[in-house]
Parts: structure tokens; C-alpha cells; sequence
């Protein structure tokens, strides 16, 4: 028996329609008004226009946020996931000390609220007698990528046959230059993926920024933030928030195609014969 | 050994050290207000627990049912579509899945300003009301932004898809042999369903809620956006105390309270959201 009548059948796919509609529809209103020459995002919408986008690329605030964003999210991708590297490596590990311990530290910045870690890191340079600064943006970034950098990295270094490092180690590789050329390589495609994802996590982070980040070099999310309250920067703010959303959507059809062939590949591998016969 | 170390060091740094400041504020241990000496004293904290008509308490306690309504109700919209995704989908499920997470991976902050366009006074759905003549020109619908209805629209939106992923990998996962002896045993697909598929599935579903109940807990973006003074939620309480109306003691109490509140939700749920992180090996691996 089917676990679906005809009825159900087409009871959920209507639901399934319009909720598809409703999870676009924001970002549909926002590639509509982009392109509207009109001054206020209402309908009836005005003549085509690119204005916006001309005018939100000449304004500096805005471009300047947008660089500093990437930077940070590209620093940020780096090392997430190079902490997160060391954090899955020693988890894959069959025998850790205090493993418990480890595991709840790396996992404890998904369950701690970001106003929570973003006033703690704000009283904490207070007593250090640092000032908010964009490195701490970073840090804070970090933080909170780290855990998602584990969680894509580990279950990849887990499918690993550990064979193939001990083969290296036996064939005179030191631990480390196994790890380098043997290990790290094959490890490619999740190394990408952590990337990206801590890259989004940083660009599109608000609550930590809006405390961190110094009053003139605020990163893209605070300017976007502010720019949306004041009603003459909004249509700036829709054209370049349309370029992201694209971007954004690009990638991670990108990210799927990367994972679906990587996984074609591995199981190309699988099915061919063993090295060991004949 | 310097692989363990060295991230749990940086999560103790960054992290674990802020929220014990936070603690040691809260109880006036550490203060920062210029001319004062730092004394221990629960002044802030009995103020906030038993003080008569506290509105942050009040706030807390409204916050609180605000997000349990819309973990309530992410669930259940997310619900018939992991239905859909396991049971209609078929053959290319993985890719409507994609489909329907695909905007959770775009900026929260450019959807929620999405949001108060479409909501706004003078924006989309008013606008397109007036032009159809079903509302009188210039007359916006009240409720519409500005309410708790528009902070807990959004935060609906922004958590069901993600809330139907963990439902979807139970109800797929599901042996279906199991609905098939359902049926020989003579029950039809409700009685199935109520009895066998929603029963089993129950973990998923405690899970879903879970991911929606605690990152909302400290949610403050979606009430600055699209939120009215009345529909602030506690999260904006803790962010006034460390910017507008600066006092970093009371403050730090909320903070804290956020951080128990969440401790607490993991006493009760954790179980749900643990994944095979503490064993050494995956199985079968």
C-alpha cells in the first residue's frame, strides 16, 4: 500500500506549492524592487530601472562594509577551518582524554545565543583594556563557524581508509607528512565545504558585528542593518541585498554539485577492483 | 594532543571566559561603572526574580511564549512537508529538499528586511490592497507590521525549513515494511498513520522544535525590524542594557538567565539533538 492516497497526494502537493511560494517570496519581492525605479518598495511598481545598483555601488559606506565583510568571511573560512581540522583529527581519534570535554567545548557555541557570546566578548576586551576592533568581529566569527566546520569534516575523515596513512607511515612518511599528502588531499571536497559555510556564517552575521565592530568600519551586515531604517538608502540596500541573495543561491547549487560529484567519484572508487588482487 | 587542545582553548577563551565576566557582573563582582567599587550584591538579580512588576521579567515570560508558539508552529508547517518530501517527492526528494533549504543559506538579515517591505505600512501586500481597491487608499492594516504577529511571522518563516530536515530523515529512514504489515493487519492509511508513521517519527519532531525553541530564545533582529515597542522580545532587553541604556550589572543578569534557560531546554531535549560526535568511531565506519 502507498503511504499516500490520491487525495493526500494532492492535499500535500498543494501544500508543498504554496510553501515553496511563501519561502521565495521574500527574496522574489527583493529581485522585483531592485530593478524599480520607484523611491518607496510599493506597488504599482514604476518603470525598469538600474539606477539603484549604480547608485549603490558609488556609495562608499557601503562598498567599503562589502569588502571588509569578504575579507573577514574569507580569513574566517581559513581559520575555521583550520581549527576545525585539528578539532575533527583529534575526535577521529580511537582513544582521546577527556573526550566528552572536547566534544561539548566544540559543540557549545551552537546552543549559546549570539547576543550572549556578543556582549561576553564585549565585556571581556572591556577588562582587558582592548578596544572593539574588527579582529574581534573575527574571533567571534570563528566561534561560532567551528562547530559546523567539525560537523562536516569529521563524518568525511571517518569514511577515510585509515589503512592508506598507516601505508604511508610504514613506507617511511612522518605522521605530519602523511597527514599533508595523504590525508589533508582527500579530505578536499569537506575542507571546501567548511570553507563556504563558515564564509556565509561571518558575511551575513549581524548580532556579533553590531557589537564589535568599531563605529567607522562597521562590516556589511550593520550598514545594510542601519541603511534599512533610513527609507531613502532602502532601495540601495534591495538592489545590493538581490546581488547577494543571487550569489548566495549560486553557491549553494555550486556546493551540491561539488558534493555529488566528489561522492560519483568515491563510489567509482568503491566499485573498482581491489588493489590487493590478482 | 595540541589538535584537542588548541580549538577547545579558543572556545574557553572566547566563550566560556565572556560568560563567567558575565556571571561575576552579574553579582556586581567586577563593575564598570566609573567611581563605583566592585562589591558582591544580589540587588540586580532579586530585582529581576522576585521584584514587583519587573517588566523584564514580564518580557522574559512573554518572550518565552513567543518562541515556544513559533517552535509550535514550525513544527507543525513543517510537518506535511517532510510528509511530502519522504513519501511524494520520490526519486529527486534530495533535490526539492535543496530546493526548499536554499533560502535558509541567504542572509537572515536581507530576508527579514525583505519582510518588513512586504509588510510595511506603505509596503507590498498594503499597497497591492489599495490598488485592487479592497482597502481604502492610505488605510494600512494595523496588525500587519509592528506586532507580535509580524516578529512571529518571520521567525516562522526563517525556521521551517530547517525544521523539516530532521523530520524528513526520520520519515525517510522509516522501514516501510512496517506500514505494510499496518495495512495487512487490516488498518487503513489513517489509522497508519496516527498509530504507526506519527509515533515514530516523534523523535524527528521533538528535534525540529528543539532547533527552532533555542536559537530563538535569544532572537533579537526580527523585533528591531519588524517588531512594535510591545513586541520587543527578551533578547532586546540585553542588547538595550549593552548599548542604549548602558548598565552592564543587569544586563549580565539577563544574559545569564538566557544562558540557564538554555541549559535547561538541553536537560530536557538534548537527547534528541546529539549526534554520534562522542563515540570514536561511526558505526560501520
Amino acid at each position: 500500500m502507498k503511504a499516500v492516497g490520491r487525495t493526500g497526494r494532492a492535499v500535500l502537493s498543494t501544500y508543498f506549492g504554496l510553501l515553496v511560494l511563501f519561502l521565495y517570496a521574500p527574496l522574489i519581492v527583493l529581485l522585483v524592487f531592485a530593478f524599480n525605479s520607484g523611491n518607496i518598495p510599493a506597488l504599482p511598481i514604476k518603470s525598469f530601472s538600474t539606477k539603484w545598483f549604480s547608485s549603490a555601488f558609488s556609495d562608499t559606506t557601503l562598498t567599503s562594509a562589502l569588502l571588509r565583510s569578504f575579507l573577514i568571511a574569507a580569513v574566517n573560512g581559513l581559520a575555521a577551518t583550520l581549527l576545525g581540522v585539528m578539532a575533527a583529527v583529534s575526535l577521529a581519534r580511537r582513544r582521546l582524554a577527556l573526550r566528552t570535554v572536547v566534544v561539548t567545548l566544540i559543540l557549545i557555541p551552537l546552543v549559546v545565543p549570539y547576543i550572549v557570546l556578543a556582549v561576553g566578548m564585549v565585556v571581556l576586551l572591556h577588562q582587558l583594556g582592548i578596544a572593539t576592533s574588527l579582529a574581534a568581529v573575527l574571533a567571534g566569527h570563528v566561534v561560532i563557524s567551528l562547530p559546523y566546520s567539525v560537523l562536516v569534516i569529521l563524518p568525511r575523515l571517518r569514511t577515510l581508509d585509515a589503512s592508506i596513512n598507516e601505508a604511508a607511515m610504514d613506507l617511511g612518511a612522518s605522521e605530519l607528512r602523511a597527514f599533508w599528502f595523504v590525508t589533508l588531499p582527500l579530505l578536499g571536497p569537506a575542507l571546501f565545504s567548511s570553507f563556504l559555510i563558515a564564509f556565509t556564517i561571518s558575511f551575513d552575521e549581524f548580532a556579533i558585528a553590531s557589537f564589535l565592530a568599531p563605529p567607522g568600519s562597521p562590516t556589511y551586515p550593520v550598514v545594510l542593518y542601519s541603511s534599512s531604517r533610513t527609507p531613502a538608502l532602502l532601495p540601495e540596500v534591495i538592489a545590493i541585498g538581490s546581488i547577494v541573495i543571487v550569489l548566495s543561491l549560486a553557491l549553494v547549487m555550486l556546493a551540491e554539485v561539488a558534493r555529488r560529484t566528489a561522492e560519483r567519484r568515491l563510489e567509482a572508487r568503491a566499485e573498482a577492483p581491489p588493489l590487493t588482487a590478482g | 594532543m595540541l589538535t584537542a587542545v588548541t580549538p577547545s582553548a579558543y572556545v574557553v577563551i572566547v566563550l566560556l571566559v565572556p560568560i563567567v565576566l558575565i556571571g561575576l557582573y552579574s553579582f556586581g563582582l567586577i563593575t564598570n561603572v566609573v567611581g563605583t567599587h566592585a562589591a558582591f550584591s544580589t540587588s540586580d538579580w532579586s530585582d529581576f526574580l522576585t521584584g514587583a512588576g519587573n517588566p523584564f521579567r514580564g518580557r522574559f515570560f512573554t518572550s518565552m511564549i513567543v518562541t515556544l508558539v513559533v517552535s509550535g508552529a514550525a513544527v507543525l508547517g513543517a510537518y506535511p512537508l517532510a510528509y511530502f518530501l519522504a513519501f511524494v517527492a520520490g526519486r529527486h526528494r534530495y533535490t526539492v529538499l535543496l530546493l526548499i533549504l536554499a533560502p535558509f543559506f541567504t542572509s537572515y538579515l536581507l530576508r527579514v528586511i525583505a519582510w518588513q517591505v512586504i509588510l510595511n505600512n506603505n509596503g507590498v501586500i498594503n499597497s497591492a490592497l489599495w490598488q485592487l481597491g479592497l482597502r481604502a487608499h492610505g488605510h494600512a492594516i494595523s496588525w500587519l507590521i509592528y506586532s507580535k504577529f509580524s516578529v512571529a511571522l518571520v521567525l516562522f518563516y526563517a525556521w521551517v525549513p530547517f525544521v523539516a530536515l530532521p523530520i524528513f530523515v526520520v520519515l525517510d529512514n522509516l522501514d516501510r515494511r512496517l506500514l505494510d504489515a499496518a495495512h495487512d493487519l487490516g488498518a487503513g492509511r489513517l489509522s497508519t498513520f496516527l498509530r504507526v508513521t506519527l509515533p515514530m517519527s516523534l523523535p524527528g519532531v521533538a528535534a525540529g522544535f528543539v532547533f527552532v525553541l533555542i536559537p530563538t530564545t535569544g532572537e533579537f533582529i526580527a523585533p528591531l525590524l519588524v517588531g512594535g515597542p510591545s513586541s520587543q522580545l527578551f533578547g532586546n532587553s540585553i542588547q538595550a542594557f549593552f548599548s542604549d541604556t548602558p548598565d552592564w550589572q543587569y544586563g549580565s543578569v539577563l544574559a545569564l538567565t538566557l544562558v540557564a534557560v538554555v541549559l535547561v531546554m538541553l536537560a530536557l531535549f538534548g537527547r534528541f539533538i546529539g549526534g554520534d560526535l562522542t563515540q570514536p568511531e561511526a558505526e560501520g565506519a
